[in-house]
Parts: structure tokens; C-alpha cells; sequence
């Protein structure tokens, strides 16, 4: 067995805050990446014009620097309005923004734009003959795209999905840059405590590699189960 | 039979694409039992006139009145639309479309296909729907087929099934559109075996067809359409073998 000089318990611990800020920061990159799909569908100019600036910017920026970008930057903004509000009502509303949820708040607004584009794509890729005879046989909006265009669409989407959470689970090390214990910031501080990188990189490196095995275990039965009726695969 | 509603009917509609107007005011009325084929050449509007009776598409004019309840509309940006889409929604429920391309929902089974809008539209009681379904597969010859997807079915099947998810509906009136057009030339007898059935038990339908045996010995009322306007209708015997119109003598006339 490895002698972990003590750190075992901190790195388990990084562990899971990697692994909540992965599946946090996935669940909010969904909702935006519907919500920004629908925007560059809609009729509305200004929706479509929003949503077009949103991922411009977030494709166009490094992760890392808007990550500090929105830790700093989201800080500053925050001590504004509690300022002003402190100076006119003597109400004390000061925010610490907690590393983590910045964390969340970063990763899941950048894989939002990503996924964005990958559920447009997806959604343009369900026949137009499916949505028609869900209208045409008295279905509303809301229920062709729960029973029709949102289980279509999923076959599409899947693939682009699961490349984008790899990605992100990835990314979630750069959180270790405003000062979220993960298990990456913990493994660096203790190699360089005990001079003994790989003793600790490797088994982060394993974790990583197990999490990425299991989730792609898990996209494969998704994928079989949204391919159901449409063979091959 | 007098105080019942005329299941639809359709005034004066008029629609143009961009610069081009391809429904110049068309009328329809199908009382309950009637079967009205629209027939002409391609582009003459039969099937763009027909998705304008379930709002498919959206007509520019005219007024559009289901089961005696008269469809509101309202202008907007982007043109004319239903002022209510929850009288659109209900009024499609009363209607129900047979596609030329099917349009089973492929990630559903067959018998999921045909409960699917009973359950999610009108409300009905699962169980209920199922028993109502596996009556509706065996009159159109799929009891075998239930558990089928779209996917691993023929042509031939795939539009009885669709029938059999338009009847699923107790629909007021059946549209169709095309129905035999996409299919190979064998398979097409029996999708139009099961419409003679229909015609026969007294559904009121409205069907866009090139099949002219069907509307001759089907149809209560054939309606030719030329560029948008009616060029003749009547009973069959009058205009599939009596026509006056040249231009209708010449879309009968044999091809080959």
C-alpha cells in the first residue's frame, strides 16, 4: 500500500468535491444549453441576438480566464451593490462568493455554451414530419417537446453531451486556482510537501480516469436506450 | 341529423408563399358522412388547401369553422394567426391527419404510436386506450405488429398503422393527405382497401389523392383543383366521367 504521509483523508475529500462540482457544473451547462438552444430558435430577434453573443464570448475566452474573471470580477461587482446598499440603508448584505460555487457558476456558464450548440444541432436533426403530426394530433407546444422533440433529440445529442462532460470533469482542476480544495489542489500541495509527486498524482490521475470510465459506461446505456426504435448501433 | 354541426367547414381561404399566391379563396364543406376528394395536378394547392384545414399551414384569408365553432384569428408580425392556440389545439383533436410520408413516431411502437395522443390530448384512461388500439390493429390487418417500431415495418403497414392512430382519436374527420403517394405499387391496394372501409361504415373524411379509381368510386363530392381555384367539382359521375373543363379532360386523359 502507497503511504499517503497522512493526506488520504483530504484527498478523498477532494475527490468528492471534484465530483460534485463536475455534476453541479453539468446540470447547469444543461439548462443553459437548452435555454440557449431554444434562444437561437426562437423567432425573437433579441433572444437569438443574446444567446449568439453568449456562446461568441465564452468559445472566444479561455476558461481559465474567465474563470478568474467571474471569481475576481463576480467579487468586485458583488461589494458594489452591498456597498451602496450598506451606505444608503446601513444594511449589512456583504457576500463572500465561496469558491465553490463560483466554481459551479463558471464551469456550468462555460459548458453551457457548448452544450448550446450541441442541442441545436440536435434539435435541427429531429424530422420536421415528427413535430407536424404531434401538432396535428392536438398536442401543444410543451407536450411535443416532452413526448416528441426532446426524446428525438436526445439520440442526436448524446454523443456531442458525453464529449462535453469529459471535457468538463477535466476543466474542474482549474478551480484549484481560486482556491477550491480539490483533489488536484490537494495533491500538489502534498507533493510538494513530501517531494513525492507521483505518489500523489497517480492515484488523482486514476480517480479521474475511473470517473471518465464509469460515466462512459453510463452514456452508453443512455444512447441505447434513445436509439430504441431507430436501429443500427 | 339538422341540429348536429357541420364537422368543417372552410371559407374562402386564401395563402401565398413569398410573391406567389397559391390559394386564390377556396370553400369546402363536409357534411357528416361525406368523403371529398380534392385531386389536380402537382402544385394546384390541393395539399397546402388541406393543411390549412388543421392549420399546418396558416391562412392568409378566409374563416375556418369545426363542429360549428369558428376558428379566431389576429394579426401579428409575422402575419396572420389563431388569436387562441387552445381552441387550435382542441379543434386539431376533432381532426385527424393521415400524412403522405406517415410520420409514425419513430422512437415509439406501434401501439405506443396509437395510444400516444388519446392518453397525452384527450385524457383517456390508459388501460382504456390500449383495449381501443388493439381493436383498431386488428381492423387494419397489424395485431402481429404492436410491438413494432416504425423503423422495422413496410410501407403498406406503416400507413395502416398511421390509420389506425388517426381512428384511435374518434376523430370527427379524417384527412389525408396523399396517403398512398409514398408507397410501393403493391402496397398501395390495401392502405386503400382499409379507406374504402372507412368510407363505407360513413366517416367523414377529406382526402388529396392521384388515385382516380378511389375518388370515382368513393367519393361523394370531387373537388379539381387548378393554380388555387376550383376548375370543376360535383359528384363523380359528373366530373370524373363527364368533365367540361379542358383542362380537367386533359388531367384525366391516360398518360401512357
Amino acid at each position: 500500500m502507497i503511504d499517503l504521509h497522512g493526506y488520504g483523508p483530504r484527498l478523498l475529500e477532494g475527490a468528492g468535491v471534484t465530483l460534485q462540482l463536475a455534476v453541479l457544473s453539468l446540470i447547469l451547462a444543461l439548462v443553459l444549453g437548452l435555454l440557449t438552444a431554444s434562444a437561437k430558435m426562437s423567432r425573437s430577434w433579441l433572444l437569438h441576438k443574446v444567446a449568439t453573443l453568449y456562446t461568441t464570448i465564452i468559445r472566444g475566452v479561455p476558461d481559465l480566464v474567465l474563470m478568474l474573471l467571474l471569481f475576481f470580477g463576480g467579487q468586485m461587482a458583488l461589494n458594489v451593490v452591498t456597498d451602496a446598499i450598506y451606505d444608503r440603508t446601513g444594511l449589512d448584505w456583504y457576500i463572500n462568493l465561496n469558491a465553490f460555487a463560483a466554481g459551479v457558476l463558471t464551469i456550468g456558464f462555460i459548458f453551457g455554451a457548448y452544450m448550446g450548440e450541441t442541442f441545436r444541432g440536435a434539435f435541427m436533426a429531429v424530422e420536421h414530419g415528427q413535430i407536424e403530426a404531434g401538432k396535428a394530433y392536438g398536442m401543444s407546444p410543451w407536450l411535443v417537446f416532452r413526448r416528441i422533440r426532446f426524446p428525438q433529440m436526445m439520440r442526436h445529442a448524446l454523443p456531442g453531451i458525453s464529449n462535453n462532460w469529459m471535457v468538463l470533469l477535466k476543466t474542474t482542476a482549474l478551480v484549484s486556482v481560486i482556491g477550491l480544495s480539490d483533489m488536484v489542489r490537494v495533491a500538489a500541495e502534498a507533493s510538494r510537501a513530501t517531494h513525492e509527486p507521483f505518489t500523489f498524482l497517480i492515484p488523482v490521475a486514476a480517480v479521474y480516469l475511473l470517473i471518465a470510465s464509469v460515466s462512459e459506461w453510463l452514456f452508453a446505456r443512455l444512447q441505447k436506450r434513445y436509439n430504441v426504435g431507430f436501429g443500427g448501433h | 341529423m339538422a341540429d348536429t354541426p357541420i364537422p368543417l367547414e372552410v371559407r374562402n381561404i386564401k395563402k401565398r408563399f413569398g410573391d406567389t399566391e397559391v390559394l386564390k379563396g377556396l370553400s369546402l364543406e363536409a357534411r357528416k358522412g361525406d368523403v371529398i376528394t380534392l385531386i389536380g395536378a402537382s402544385g394546384s394547392g390541393k395539399s397546402t388547401f388541406l393543411r390549412c384545414m388543421n392549420l399546418l399551414e396558416q391562412p392568409d384569408e378566409g374563416d375556418l369553422i369545426v363542429h360549428g365553432e369558428e376558428i379566431r384569428f389576429k394579426q401579428t408580425r409575422h402575419g396572420r394567426e389563431p388569436a387562441d392556440w387552445k381552441q387550435v389545439v382542441r379543434m386539431r383533436a376533432r381532426l385527424s391527419m393521415v400524412f403522405q410520408s406517415f410520420n409514425l413516431w419513430s422512437h415509439m411502437t406501434l401501439l405506443e404510436n396509437i395510444i400516444e395522443a388519446p392518453v397525452h390530448v384527450l385524457g383517456k384512461p390508459k388501460k382504456e386506450a390500449i383495449e381501443h388500439a388493439r381493436a383498431l390493429l386488428e381492423r387494419v390487418g397489424l395485431t402481429a405488429r404492436a410491438d413494432a417500431y416504425p423503423a422495422q415495418m413496410s410501407g403498406g403497414q406503416q400507413q395502416r398503422g398511421a390509420i389506425a392512430r388517426a381512428l384511435a382519436m374518434d376523430p370527427e374527420v379524417m384527412l389525408f393527405d396523399e396517403p398512398t403517394s409514398a408507397l410501393d405499387p403493391e402496397l398501395v391496394g390495401d392502405v386503400l382497401k382499409v379507406m374504402r372501409d372507412l368510407a363505407d361504415e360513413g366517416r367523414t373524411m377529406v382526402v388529396v389523392t392521384h388515385e382516380m379509381g378511389f375518388a370515382r368510386d368513393v367519393s361523394s363530392q370531387v373537388i379539381y383543383l387548378h393554380q388555387g381555384l376550383v376548375e370543376e367539382a360535383g359528384p363523380p359521375q359528373e366530373v370524373l366521367v363527364n368533365p367540361t373543363s379542358p383542362r380537367l379532360k386533359q388531367f384525366l386523359a391516360p398518360k401512357y
